[in-house]
């Protein structure tokens, strides 16, 4: 009987695949926007201008004290009512990656903090600016501090992904929708749904241990 | 080169420099002393713009330091040497000594390479040019920052107790070199309680306490006979510790 059902899913081969390549495309997407959007939310939250830091913590918190399904459906359902009309797709990639912003402009926002101030003072002592400074010798050592929980942040990127669903675009956990409909076995399906994100994620996880165990060798 | 009249400064309620005026002339080299807290860090801090003061006025190489536009171009004149070192710990020595010259004087590559090998060999670490900090012991360390702020070729360099955080037996390496620039007559600001350097090379030495100038004099006078009576008893306290 599993046999029976393992082949018949396993006949949908291309839903899964679309469904997959779906759910890496728009964590992809999101991912690259999420983390130029997260540095500049970093450089900000971090920042001298207070207010600034201030409001944008504000913004920042309700994303992150929001639940993310609640997010996909105000991009989706209320923008439109305000003017703003969005396919499945960019509604999804503008949800995720605003969220994925969030989190990570906090993660970047701390490492920044965490770079000790005698290393700014050595950099605004040699005459550099503020940019300089910031490029130069502030934000390559809080890249090293960061770089496992980022990696650890698109793990969760990746999975969070799965919520679009939701609105109907066709990924990975969706196509296990579609197929659990002709092949009344959920267990099975969902099971093989779990491993394609499983096969995504694990070698991230892997990444980020890696990374972890190096950032604690630099800098002794 | 450096001027300072009647500058005051406030950290809230706490009057860390009480009416500071003093006169540091081109080729000089004075050494700073005073107890912990006596503000003698955030003295030489303000040379360079990196603590602001409150009222007074402050000129240096001919720059009024209220012009914070001028600003950045001041520090590049202005070398400053840290307690902590704070080199750059994803850099090696010779990228810590070419940065900024290559980022803010706008060297070529080869040039600042070139002028930063040279003072890395003047400073005894020829043998430790591609070394990360992490791989150099603290008199090392020190002495690469020296070679970083020589390498803009500033016109006053500015040292912050640069001994304070070694090793005794790492302070000589660290004092010969600082010996060495005074002596090719560089104008140099040192805030220290090394008084065999004070004896060395000082032209004057200042005593502060509680924000305030309490003496200056020639390191002869300021040795064996020191008007003040505070001065009487810090120096009794470091000398004969």
């Amino acid at each position: 009987m599993v046999w029976f059902y393992l082949e018949r899913i396993f006949g949908y081969w291309p839903v899964l695949l679309k469904g997959m390549g779906m759910t890496i495309g728009l964590s992809l997407l999101s991912l690259v926007i999420g983390v130029a959007i997260g540095f500049g939310f970093g450089i900000i939250r971090a920042g001298r201008n207070r207010w600034a830091a201030r409001a944008l913590g504000l913004y920042i918190d309700f994303f992150r004290a929001t639940p993310f399904l609640v997010q996909v459906f105000i991009v989706f359902f209320i923008l439109p009512q305000v003017g703003i009309e969005l396919s499945a797709f960019a509604a999804g990639v503008v949800a995720l990656s605003n969220m994925a912003a969030c989190f990570i402009g906090e993660i970047v926002a701390a490492g920044l903090k965490a770079v000790p101030p005698g290393q700014s003072e050595a950099a605004l002592a040699s005459g550099m600016t503020r940019a300089q400074q910031m490029r130069l010798v502030v934000m390559p050592q809080a890249v090293r501090i960061i770089t496992p929980s980022l990696v650890g942040q698109f793990v969760l990127l990746i999975k969070d992904s799965s919520v679009v669903s939701a609105i109907g675009l066709l990924d990975l956990t969706r196509s296990g929708w579609l197929i659990v409909q002709s092949v009344p076995n959920g267990l099975l399906v969902f099971g093989i749904v779990g491993v394609g994100y499983f096969i995504i994620c694990y070698p991230l996880i892997h990444l980020s241990r890696r990374l972890e165990r190096r950032g604690q060798a630099a800098f002794l | 080169m450096i001027e300072f009249s009647g500058v005051n400064k406030w950290f809230g309620s706490l009057h860390v420099l009480r009416d500071i005026s003093l006169t540091v002339a081109r080729g000089e080299v004075v050494v700073v002393c005073g107890p912990s807290g006596s503000g003698k860090s955030t003295l030489i801090r303000c040379i360079n713009g990196l603590e602001p003061f409150q009222s007074g006025r402050l000129l240096v190489d001919g720059t009024d330091l209220a012009d914070r536009k001028a600003l950045l171009r001041l520090r590049t004149e202005v070398g400053f040497v840290f307690q902590s070192f704070n080199l750059y710990p994803h850099k090696t020595a010779l990228e810590n000594v070419t940065l900024a010259p290559i980022h803010v004087r706008r060297l070529s590559r080869a040039q600042a390479e070139e002028r930063g090998r040279a003072l890395l060999e003047k400073v005894g670490l020829a043998d430790k040019m591609d070394s990360y900090p992490h791989q150099l012991s603290g008199g090392q360390q020190q002495r690469v920052a020296i070679a970083r702020s020589l390498c803009m070729q500033p016109k006053i360099m500015l040292f912050d107790e640069p001994t304070s955080a070694l090793d005794p037996e790492m302070i000589n390496e660290v004092l010969d070199v600082m010996v060495g620039l005074a002596r090719e007559g560089m104008t140099m600001m040192v805030v220290t309680h090394e008084m065999g350097f004070a004896r060395k090379v000082a032209d004057r030495v200042i005593f502060m306490d509680r924000g305030a100038i309490v003496e200056t004099a020639p390191p002869e006078t300021f040795f064996t006979a020191p008007a003040h009576a505070r001065t009487r008893d810090f120096l009794s306290k470091i000398l004969h510790q």
